[in-house]
């Protein structure tokens, strides 16, 4: 997982999860607060300079993370510019570029890339531990919490077993022809299906074992420039807003 | 195909984020009331959510050839519940968000609604509906798997069309445009998870009849069917 490397060697791993997610969220309400395309795209320029030159992620890295998304949005951008004319007969059914839709494409496209590029500075710069305890201070449901814990540390591992089980069948011709391979991938992922109570099992005793009696806790983890870093995100997040604004 | 960050115009996010809400939160009362009674269902629903977003980054192959990913609505509505599967699939698709930038923040309430709720109930709605009409069991995992999967994109497909209404053909036209691209893709994608499911199911029954029984999927006698 690229960004989940990048969120653990990144220059800005140790700074504060709040002033990442702060500086994130203003890149988001620039995204949306932006009235032409021009600054929208202006706004993800900044956002993406910022996590590459501030971040020190490595720029082919990033674009190969954006690339799905951003073959996304050039497909929806293309059925949104394409309109379809629908006659009184069935068979009377047209497709034709909409040029007054043209503005509505590229606000949509602008938009996009500014939230994309928000997504993925926070995604990016901070780990998913990170943004778990930032949840917890943000007083989310314990259960939630205890979900997306267990979810992580667990995903790893059936990564691990899927990878394991997907090399054992190939090498078996399991995915030479497209019925073996549904066959060979309906086995694993029956398998897969009966870890989930074998290890649930485990993991359940092994918490009573420890005296487990709830949720799981976790000691919080400590930033020694916390407020200096939550300061410079807002000014930095509101200089951005406000540059938005201004060249719209 | 999950909506991408910033798609969506901000009226759209905060109205699916409000429609998803009572969902999540019904979810998540169940969950807390599953967790009283059996607390190891705490580690059990964690490690389902796992088990969710690495089965969503299978490849699976299309019956038309190409290549693309299993949804899981059907298969996990039947195992946990469409109750439990909100609360799965909220955490699944921030999960998305933020490790493979599939799908986004402001969109998740969207997301949610279509992949966790709509899905989900669909396909457990489905099932239920064709046991009560006794089809054999196969065909009733079948039926859930591939509705569940076609409504989520057929849902997906109102509300972009819904953000998006045609300047000529208004909604109507919007939504059959993005339903016929969907189409393409999604039905043949359908058929194909509903298959994958049939033989999920096959081989659990064949190797794990306990498994299924415990969970109340199915009854003994259509084990030993």
């Amino acid at each position: 997982m690229l960004i989940e490397h990048s969120a653990y060697t990144n220059r800005w791993r140790r700074v504060s999860p709040a002033a990442k997610g702060l500086f994130s969220l203003c890149g988001l309400v620039a995204a949306y607060a932006a009235a032409t395309p021009a600054a929208a795209c202006g706004s993800a320029a900044v956002l993406c300079v910022v996590t590459v030159l501030g971040a020190g992620i490595p720029p082919l890295r990033y674009l190969r993370v954006a690339a799905p998304a951003l073959f996304f949005l050039a497909v929806s951008a293309l059925s949104l510019a394409v309109s379809l004319k629908i006659g009184p007969s069935m068979a009377d059914v047209s497709l034709h570029l909409a040029r007054t839709g043209f503005q509505r494409v590229a606000q949509v496209c602008g938009r996009s890339l500014g939230g994309l590029a928000a997504l993925l500075f926070l995604a990016m710069t901070t780990s998913l531990i990170d943004i778990i305890g930032l949840l917890r201070r943000l007083k989310t449901p314990e259960v939630l919490l205890d979900m997306m814990t267990l979810c992580y540390r667990t995903l790893f591992v059936f990564s691990e077993a899927v990878h394991d089980t997907l090399t054992a069948q190939s090498a078996r011709l399991g995915y030479a022809t497209m019925r073996h391979s549904m066959h060979s991938l309906g086995g694993l992922v029956a398998t897969i299906t009966v870890q989930v109570w074998q290890r649930s099992q485990a993991l359940h005793v092994a918490a009573l074992a420890r005296n487990n009696d709830g949720p799981l806790r976790f000691l919080e983890q400590v930033y020694p420039h916390s407020t200096r870093d939550i300061c410079l995100a807002v000014s930095g997040g509101a200089a951005l807003v406000a540059l938005v604004r201004v060249i719209s | 195909m999950h909506i991408m960050e910033g798609f969506l115009p901000l009226r759209h996010c905060i109205g699916w984020s409000v429609a998803s809400a009572p969902f999540v939160a019904y979810g998540l009362r169940t969950i807390n009331k599953g967790i009283k009674e059996n607390p190891e269902q705490r580690m059990l629903l964690g490690v389902a959510t796992a088990f969710t977003f690495v089965l969503s980054a299978l490849k699976m192959f299309s019956v038309t050839g190409s290549c693309s990913h299993p949804t899981g609505t059907g298969l996990g509505a039947v195992l946990f519940g469409p109750a439990a599967m909100a609360p799965i699939g909220a955490v699944v698709l921030l999960f998305q968000a933020i490790l493979l930038a599939h799908g986004g923040l402001t969109t998740l309430g969207a997301n949610i609604f279509s992949m966790a709720i709509v899905g989900p109930f669909a396909a457990f709605g489905i099932y239920r509906l064709a046991q009560a009409l006794k089809l054999p069991f196969g065909v009733c995992i079948f039926l859930a798997a591939s509705m569940g999967d076609l409504l989520t994109y057929v849902t997906t497909s109102l509300q972009l069309a819904l953000a998006f209404p045609d300047p000529v053909g208004g909604f109507a036209a919007s939504f059959a445009k993005f339903a016929g691209i969907f189409a393409v893709t999604q039905i043949p994608l359908a058929i194909s998870e509903g298959f994958l499911t049939v033989i999920v199911f096959n081989a659990l029954a064949r190797l794990n009849p306990q498994e299924l029984k415990d969970l109340n999927v199915v009854t003994a006698k259509e084990v030993q069917a």
